[in-house]
């Protein structure tokens, strides 16, 4: 079983309008390259000079990699990787 | 034991384990600012003082429209004509609905100058704001004063929520480290916000608040909540852990750059509205008789005690009367900046 990345609404029209995404990996970085590979304009929407952009979080499982191994942190078939913007509205 | 009859209106409240008599006492002692009485701030207002704090400071700077109304659950058509503040609309209501909160209109934008004195008074700062400028100076006090805050944001259908305690949770910038940059999000003109979302988000934030107020912080909410109510999910992402791996500039540095002036601006495009507000302080209040007088020789000028419309060609001015403005029929601040000194001076 692949990893499923969960596309958040902003970017899904990049995505084929998909809300999920199966990719492979064994990183976190790996996954997400994947996904760009599938789907080519996203790279500039999720990467900026080779890190997630600022303004975007990434979790593994629910838990935030930044504080596992960041890009690195290694990843395993069925594990969920969710893409969250910030939202600013109010 | 008797029950000081003042609280009787609490009784539901009370009855309720985590608040109780003791609870609802601090309450009344309690003090809070929200900052921003929008969509999420109306729903927060409405739902502390309906609780019973003993005082809340409510901190916005614009006005209200008839488009607010769809969400903005403290105003009404009324308020719309008579061109009125939205903290001192919603203070009018919330006074009818709970005569025991003492209710503090402000009527000003928050910034790096003046964000220390709104809220250093106050037990909690509540997140009812609409962009990360101001996000991060409430940020950066709150870490600098100690206080609790409660971060919301929502689009959409979707929204977020985390619990800010200084010391011991990550802070805002541990978890969001930066704001989109313009062009880069969906705003709520592109992409709309329901209004169950705000109700979900901001009771999610009344809650927090009324742990916090009643003494309860080991309860709080240590995740960062997303939920989205149209495609039903609801999430917790785990976030405890960021405090202590990161080096934090805010809460680890204890470099407050937002309220240093190191970012920031002094205009600020209005979320989807094709407007600009430019801050502009002036000493004292702006004279509208005056202004009106000079005004209406180049285009329609109305106003009251709290703010004086003007519209000129393609272009909309809502000034304050400390000198602050909001021109509507431009996203460009440069040109903002050039209407505000064309037409109103300095």
């Amino acid at each position: 079983m692949p990893i499923k990345i969960q596309i958040p609404t902003l970017l899904r029209e990049h995505a084929g309008g998909k809300t999920t995404v199966e990719a492979k990996g064994d990183t976190v970085k790996a996954a997400l390259d994947d996904l760009c590979a599938q789907f080519p304009a996203l790279a500039a929407k999720i990467f900026e000079r080779g890190e997630v952009r600022m303004h975007l979080n990434v979790y593994l499982n629910s838990e935030d990699v930044r504080y596992l191994e960041e890009l690195a942190t290694k990843t395993k078939d069925g594990d969920e990787l969710d893409i969250i913007p910030a939202v600013a509205g109010g | 034991m008797t029950i000081d009859p003042s609280l009787e209106r609490y009784s539901r409240q009370m009855r309720f384990g985590g608040v109780g008599v003791e609870g609802q006492k601090r309450l009344r002692a309690a003090k809070v600012a929200l900052c921003g009485c929008g969509a999420l701030g109306t729903v927060l207002a409405n739902a502390l003082v309906r609780a019973g704090i003993g005082y809340l400071r409510l901190i916005d700077r614009d006005f209200i429209e008839t488009h607010n109304l769809q969400r903005q659950i403290l105003f009404d058509e009324a308020d719309v004509t008579a061109n009125l503040p939205k903290a001192e609309a919603a203070a009018r209501k919330l006074r009818l609905i709970n005569s025991q909160v003492t209710i503090e209109p402000v009527v000003t934008d928050i910034d790096r100058t003046n964000i220390l004195s709104l809220v250093s008074d106050a037990d909690l700062i509540l997140d009812g704001t609409d962009n990360f400028e101001i996000r991060y100076i409430i940020n950066d006090a709150a870490v600098k004063l100690g206080k609790p805050w409660v971060y919301g944001g929502v689009i959409g259908s979707h929204g977020q929520t985390m619990t800010i305690i200084p010391g011991e949770t990550p802070c805002l910038r541990c978890v969001i480290e930066a704001a989109p940059a313009p062009g880069e999000a969906a705003t709520c003109e592109t992409a709309g916000v329901l209004a169950p979302t705000v109700n979900v988000i901001a009771s999610y934030q009344a809650t927090e608040a009324i742990k916090i107020l009643t003494g309860h912080v080991e309860s709080i909410n240590r995740d960062l909540i997303f939920l989205d109510v149209w495609e039903n999910v609801h999430k917790r992402f785990s976030i405890s852990k960021l405090r202590e791996r990161n080096n934090c500039v805010c809460c680890k540095q204890n470099k407050f750059e937002w309220l240093d002036g190191a970012h920031g601006s002094q205009t600020t495009s209005l979320c989807g509205r094709n407007a600009v507000q430019v801050s502009h302080r002036v000493a004292g209040r702006l004279d509208f008789d005056a202004m009106a007088n000079q005004l209406g020789t180049v285009g329609s000028v109305s106003f009251n005690r709290f703010m004086l419309k003007f519209i000129v060609e393609d272009y909309e001015f809502t000034v304050f009367p400390d000198g602050r403005a909001i021109i509507k029929g431009t996203n460009d601040p440069d040109k903002a900046r050039t209407l505000y000194a064309k037409y109103i001076g300095h």
